[in-house]
């Protein structure tokens, strides 16, 4: 079944974009890109450095408002929604660089993103609910191979501790839509086979989009991919077509094949 | 759960409590009730600084006009046939409930007017704030004055001097443990997320500015309630009682103890008030210019001493002297020689809070 | 291990805090029970009372066969360089009158020895460090009190310091107080502590005479008043307004400034011009004064001495800014009068003065080192020197008893004989003075604007016939209104010429 059979078969479409163009000043970061993602599809968005790749995933999860066009989650126009209300859509994300929250220990930084999907942010009282959301916090950790730091402190942890956690915050809220922006960035070779399974071991209902700049990677774990430069789309297909695409050789892997 | 309870921090904690309960047995009623009174009030007050430093990443000057505010408002409501004041004559602790609404009222509005900035801005709009709050009571004359409220007593319970350094010492604690406890419930670590990264806490779903806000509203209710107590240990507050320069020394305090250490708070009050009142009683320091004009200059001077050699204020200087010692020991009981001691301690920014986590964490058998 | 290092820093933490209590409530053992606040809780707790009887017994015999004597001065904030003075008041009267000699001459700040009255000691236990603000005062006031254990304390220095130092003096009352100089109404008229005494007088008795001299003497009909916004502000205008009031005249106009005001311009604008009113009322204060009077020249045109009257702010000194236009300027007293008023007793309390010390850092001279008669013929450290008189005089009448209600009770009725006019006390224990009224005027000689002295308001009494009491509201902006009443010294204001009263 190709990628482009899924897209256009009846299953759910959880995240659509249409002409979504993202403008600082004078500079297109995005310059009208469309997008269509059904559930359980697992999207690579490759592209050089200033693409757009990281401008759009920014779109998405609701950390920038798009100067025009419209972003539906789930059926639900979600263009200007704030990226606080966006995991109740299932939805979370990982940043380029490691943003946790390194003054904090790593359950804690696990259960902060359980609790902020759940809700009691305010609350002042450790109830039972707040120890069955502690277990999946430590579930989270598990699956992140990070058990044996969870009392350590963030600013503790090795650069690729540190990746894995952020990994885990996104998977410790049980979404459907998972946003990872360079999961794979600084990671050593064992490290990056441990990313390759786990994300390969995502359950078939979560969506995935990925940014990766290591091709191995991206293109093992993805079943489709969209290629960016200068915020559009170049191209589209799946990994094994786009490995031949000769736009792509010239505008991408031509240069950083490497990568 | 046992074994949190004969930890050596709580021992020491109680150890500190029970001499802090024994002291006006075995000392002078001026230590007790002016030198000690005056610390626990200053350092609850010290301690929102802290607080909202510590687990908020806010560094407000606006908690000293909270302070008087709450003790303005208590004097206006209590007083019945005074000269000064609306003269409004409610019961005692009608009042105290009135002053600390008032209080934290304030605290909510101003603290969701800031809510959305940070870092300089944020202490930049906290100083207008203490300058606004100074000049309305200083120029709203019916509620300040003329000339400051004077005569506050204490409400019934609290009849003597030593009844007010026990209510001090209360609060104090409870004040403490309070703070202490909050870091550990759910609003408390996502204050602390939005301390580490707002953006990534709006984006897990937290309402960020909210969290601020009601960090601030907290912290203004806890200032309040040590206003309170300041009014009726110092029977009475005027404008001046406000004003820039008593909100610096509130910072100062802060910045003595660290500001990144909630039990900093009483410290630097401690080593402010002590100093204050001994260090100029010292024989022969006038010999070597420190008069009594010159005192501030000497505050100055010991403020700069301890930044310099910690940045992390007294509390800094002692846990260094602590990981000393600790490292020297380590040395001896050959295992775990190479601890991270080092690491901690030497970022401002970071390591203190690690510390005042890691301590009230959960028990590890829990996490297993 | 996290949780081990944190617990153990904490440890030390806490241990290093539990010494420097230990220590520091050790050290201060050995000092006295202080009175006053402690006094309270005897009243309440009888079960204590029979631990307590010891200490209280150590109290009055072996602590009372002294005088420790606590001063309250300023040594930072406005009046910050008056802080010599105030202690150079105090120990040149126990000097003068205590045969007391002084350590250092060319600082007041060491103190004195061997001062002394009918055998009883007067020790100087500490000088406190107020810096003009009621909240510090009160701490200072506590230090000398509760730790030096002063059983009397001289000062403090302005007006909203006294109103707080009153107050203490009410809940303390073994301690006796004598006011240093400060001169707002409240802490004698309005909180009445019975062991608080002012041998001095206050902002508006300081104006009393100058209603009476500008209606009736110069015809002012109307006048407008411009006051900084602040109790002594609010306490000057009073006096002046209650006289040029009650007299006859009419303040039409009432401007206020905030203390600190460094453009008055707007405030200025809000005066009626020079054509719609007979003259101005000046009570501002600092730099404010020429400041003021300079944007009076520019918005109102020039400046016509005649039409202006000022409160002791008023000075030679302004002419070098604002020209000699300035003269003819009417000015308040003050505690003491300008250097032009002769008197043997002034010469010679001015000469020991001189004697005492070779030279003192005055407030005076801005700080800097001047003639410590200088110092001394200024109001700040003769009002301290009025209390150092006073607290001998007391002494001396209870034969060197310094307990508290022998002392209390021979102050109260005490007529001191000062060098600038005897002062006796109200039934608030606040002085009634004689006030020194003077004019800027033009040396004939030397061509240059020089304070001149022109009547003497004997006898002003803070009440002014009623005007102010206990129960009327304090000095404010709109407080007393502008109504004719009865002053008893009105009529009666001896002319002064050439620096010698003519009676």
């Amino acid at each position: 079944m190709s990628p482009n059979a899924i897209m256009s078969s009846d299953r759910e479409q959880v995240l659509r974009l249409r002409s979504i163009v993202m403008a600082f000043g004078r500079l297109f970061a995005v310059n009208g890109v469309d997008l269509d993602v059904a559930k359980g599809e697992h999207l690579a968005i490759l592209g050089p450095n200033g693409a757009g790749k990281t401008t759009l995933f920014n779109v998405i999860s609701g950390d920038l408002t798009p100067t025009r066009g419209t972003v539906m989650i789930k059926g639900v126009d979600c263009t200007s929604l704030p990226s606080r209300r966006r995991p109740r859509f299932g939805m979370a994300r990982t940043y380029q660089k490691a943003r946790s929250f390194p003054g904090l220990s790593v359950e804690d930084n696990l259960y902060l993103a359980v609790v902020g999907k759940r809700g009691r942010h305010l609350s002042l009282w450790r109830s039972g609910t707040d120890r069955s959301w502690r277990e999946q916090a430590r579930a989270a950790a598990e699956t992140v191979w990070l058990t044996e730091e969870l009392a350590t402190p963030v600013s503790d942890l090795s650069h690729g501790q540190k990746r894995q956690l952020e990994i885990g915050m996104a998977v410790a809220t049980d979404p459907d839509i998972l946003l990872l922006d360079e999961p794979a960035s600084g990671l050593s070779r064992g490290e990056r086979e441990w990313l390759i399974e786990l994300l390969s071991d995502l359950g078939a209902d979560i969506t995935l989009l990925l940014i990766e700049h290591d091709m191995d990677v991206a293109l093992r774990v993805v079943d489709r991919v969209m290629v960016m430069a200068d915020g559009q789309q170049i191209a589209a297909g799946t990994p094994s077509e786009i490995e031949h695409d000769p736009v792509v050789l010239q505008t991408y892997l031509g240069t950083g094949a490497s990568a | 759960m046992t074994r949190q309870l004969r930890s050596p921090t709580t021992i020491a904690f109680v150890a500190v409590v029970a001499l802090l309960v024994v002291l006006p047995a075995i000392g002078s009623s001026f230590f007790v009730n002016f030198i000690m009174t005056r610390t626990l009030i200053l350092g609850l007050a010290a301690a929102t600084i802290v607080f909202l430093s510590a687990y908020g990443g806010m560094v407000s000057l606006a908690q000293l006009m909270l302070f008087g505010t709450a003790g303005f408002m208590f004097g206006n409501a209590v007083l019945e046939a005074s000269p000064r004041g609306l003269n409004l004559g409610w019961a005692p602790w009608t009042a105290v409930v009135f002053a600390l609404a008032v209080a934290t009222a304030i605290a909510f509005l101003l603290g969701a007017l800031s809510s959305r900035t940070t870092g300089i801005y944020f202490l930049m709009l906290t100083l207008v704030y203490a300058v606004i709050g100074y000049n309305v009571f200083a120029q709203v004359v019916p509620i300040s004055g003329p000339s400051g409220i004077t005569r506050i007593t204490p409400p019934p319970p609290i009849t003597q001097a030593t009844h007010l350094y026990y209510a001090a010492l209360l609060l104090s604690i409870g004040g403490y443990v309070v703070l202490k406890l909050v870091a550990r419930t759910p609003f408390g670590l996502a204050l602390q997320g939005v301390r580490d990264d707002p953006v990534r806490m709006a984006s897990l779903g937290f309402r960020v500015p909210l969290h601020r806000a009601l960090a601030f509203t907290l912290a203004g209710f806890i200032a309040g309630v040590a206003g309170l107590l300041n009014v009726w240990w110092n029977g009475q507050i005027d404008p001046a009682s406000i004003g820039i320069s008593p909100t610096l020394v509130l910072l100062i305090v802060a910045v003595i103890g660290g500001i990144s250490h909630l039990e900093g708070a009483w410290l630097g009050a401690f080593v402010y008030v002590a100093a204050n009142s001994y260090l100029r009683a010292l024989p022969f320091v006038d010999r070597i210019g420190i008069t009594e004009d010159r005192f501030n200059t000497v505050i100055g001077a010991l403020v700069l001493l301890i930044m310099v050699l910690s940045p992390e204020g007294l509390s800094g200087v002692i846990q260094r002297l602590s990981n000393e010692g600790r490292r020297r020991f380590s040395r001896f009981s050959s295992r775990d020689g190479t601890g991270r001691v080092d690491t901690s301690g030497d970022d401002a920014g970071e390591s203190p809070v690690v510390m005042i986590d890691s301590s009230t964490s959960p028990p590890t058998e829990e996490r297993k | 291990m996290k949780q081990a290092k944190t617990s153990g820093r904490r440890l030390v933490a806490s241990s290093l805090f539990a010494l420097a209590l230990i220590v520091a409530a050790c050290a201060d053992d050995d000092a006295d029970a202080p009175p006053g606040l402690d006094d309270s809780e005897d009243a309440v707790d009888d079960v204590d009372d029979a631990d307590d009887a010891d200490d209280d017994v150590d109290v009055a015999d072996d602590g009372d066969d002294e005088v420790r004597l606590g001063i309250l001065g300023q040594c930072e904030g406005p009046f910050g360089g008056f802080h010599e003075d105030t202690v150079a008041g105090v120990a040149l009267a126990l000097v003068n009158h205590a045969g007391a000699t002084v350590p250092s001459d060319d600082t007041a700040l060491d103190g004195w020895e061997g001062a002394e009255v009918n055998g009883t000691p007067i020790e100087l236990v500490g000088v406190g460090c107020g810096d003009d603000t009621p909240d510090r005062i009160l701490a200072e006031v506590r230090q000398l009190v509760e730790q030096n254990d002063a059983n009397v304390v001289i000062g403090p220095l302005s007006g909203d310091e006294g109103i707080a130092v009153a107050e203490y003096a009410l809940q303390n009352p073994d301690v006796t107080f004598l006011s240093g100089i400060a001169g707002s109404q409240e802490p004698t008229l309005e909180v009445q502590a019975p062991n608080f005494f002012r041998f001095h007088g206050e902002g508006a008795i300081w104006n009393a005479g100058l209603g009476d001299i500008l209606h009736n003497q110069e015809g002012w009909e109307t006048a407008a008043v411009i006051a900084d916004d602040y109790s002594f502000g609010h306490t000057s205008t009073a006096g002046f307004v209650a006289e040029f009031c009650g007299v006859g005249g009419e303040v039409t106009s009432r401007v206020f400034p905030p203390l600190g005001t460094t453009d008055y311009s707007s405030y200025i604008a809000q005066l009626p011009d020079p054509d719609e009113v007979d003259g101005y009322f000046w009570a501002v204060g600092g730099t404010g004064t020429q400041a003021a009077l300079e944007a009076f020249v520019d918005a109102k045109g020039d400046l016509t001495g005649d039409q202006h009257a000022g409160n002791l702010f008023f000075n030679p000194d302004l002419a070098q800014a604002l020209g000699p236009d300035i003269a003819g300027a009417y000015v308040g007293g003050f505690a003491s009068p300008p250097g032009d008023v002769q008197m043997p007793a002034i010469d010679e309390y001015l000469a020991s003065a001189d004697e005492t010390w070779d030279s003192l850092p005055t407030g005076i001279a801005g700080g800097e080192r001047a003639d410590a008669s200088a110092a001394a013929s200024f109001g700040f450290m003769y009002g301290y020197y009025s209390a150092g008189v006073a607290l001998v005089d007391g002494l001396a009448e209870t034969g060197g008893d310094p307990s508290p209600e022998p002392l209390q009770s021979a102050l109260g009725g005490l007529s001191v004989e000062l060098p600038y006019g005897d002062i006796a006390l109200d039934d608030n224990r606040s002085g009634i003075v004689d006030v020194f009224i003077s004019r800027l005027t033009v040396d004939d000689e030397s061509g240059e604007v020089v304070q001149e002295t022109v009547a003497l308001i004997p006898e002003v009494d803070q009440t002014f016939g009623g005007t102010f009491g206990a129960d009327t509201p304090a000095p404010s902006r709109d407080f007393p209104p502008c109504e004719e009443r009865d002053l008893p010294w009105v009529g009666n204001a001896i002319p002064v010429e050439d620096g010698v009263p003519q009676q």
